[in-house]
């Protein structure tokens, strides 16, 4: 009886799973945009060595401010 | 003798000096010159670029591409010593000249996404995105 009954438990959980389920794509893509930051990052670390960059090689850039 | 070839060979080297100064001098001027008149400017890409519609003479296209080559062979060569890219010391670079600013009233300028803009008393530069505060 109790083996019966797991059975059909096991079936009813069986069949849940193949209930065809709808997943609608967005119209957009997704886009996961990790560029950013991580560009933000290294160029934001590099600020010290652009600015001794632009000192010392004033001549290729414009007038001081 | 000896002595004399000794100073003439510093004579020749100071004299190659003094044009290499000299030239780099002129191609500053011109390049100055440009710029106030709208011809060139500033890019935020690090490097500098034509205005779109100006008439560009040969001579200042290749003083021009002359500055971005020396540009690059900084840019390179301080990415290579900190192993990042390129393009991202350029930027960063860009983010002082945009930042400091290194454009002077007047001037044009090329924004983040590639339009060209003129630096004025009331219009703030537009500073590229990726830079920090």
């Amino acid at each position: 009886m109790r083996a019966q009954m797991l059975t059909s438990l096991g079936a009813a959980i069986f069949a849940a799973g193949c209930i065809p389920v709808q997943i609608q794509a967005p119209d957009e893509p997704i886009e996961i945009n990790l560029n950013v930051n991580i560009r933000q990052e290294v160029i934001v670390r590099l600020e010290r060595d652009a600015a001794e960059l632009l000192d010392q090689n004033s001549e290729l850039f414009g007038g001081t401010p | 003798m000896k002595r004399h070839i000794v100073l003439a060979g510093i004579t020749a080297i100071g004299l190659a000096l003094t044009a290499t100064v000299a030239m780099a001098q002129a191609s500053d001027s011109v390049l100055a010159q440009a710029r106030a008149e709208g011809l060139i400017g500033e890019q935020a890409d690090g490097y500098l670029g034509f205005v779109p519609g100006a008439t560009i003479s040969a001579d200042l296209r290749g003083r021009v591409d002359q500055n971005n080559i020396q540009r690059r062979q900084l840019y390179t060569r301080r990415a290579t010593e900190r192993g990042v890219a390129v393009n991202e010391m350029a930027a960063a670079v860009a983010c002082e000249v945009f930042q400091r600013p290194r454009i002077a009233m007047g001037e044009r300028y090329r924004n983040e996404t590639g339009q060209w803009r003129q630096r004025t008393a009331g219009a703030p530069i537009e500073v590229p995105s990726f830079c920090g505060e």
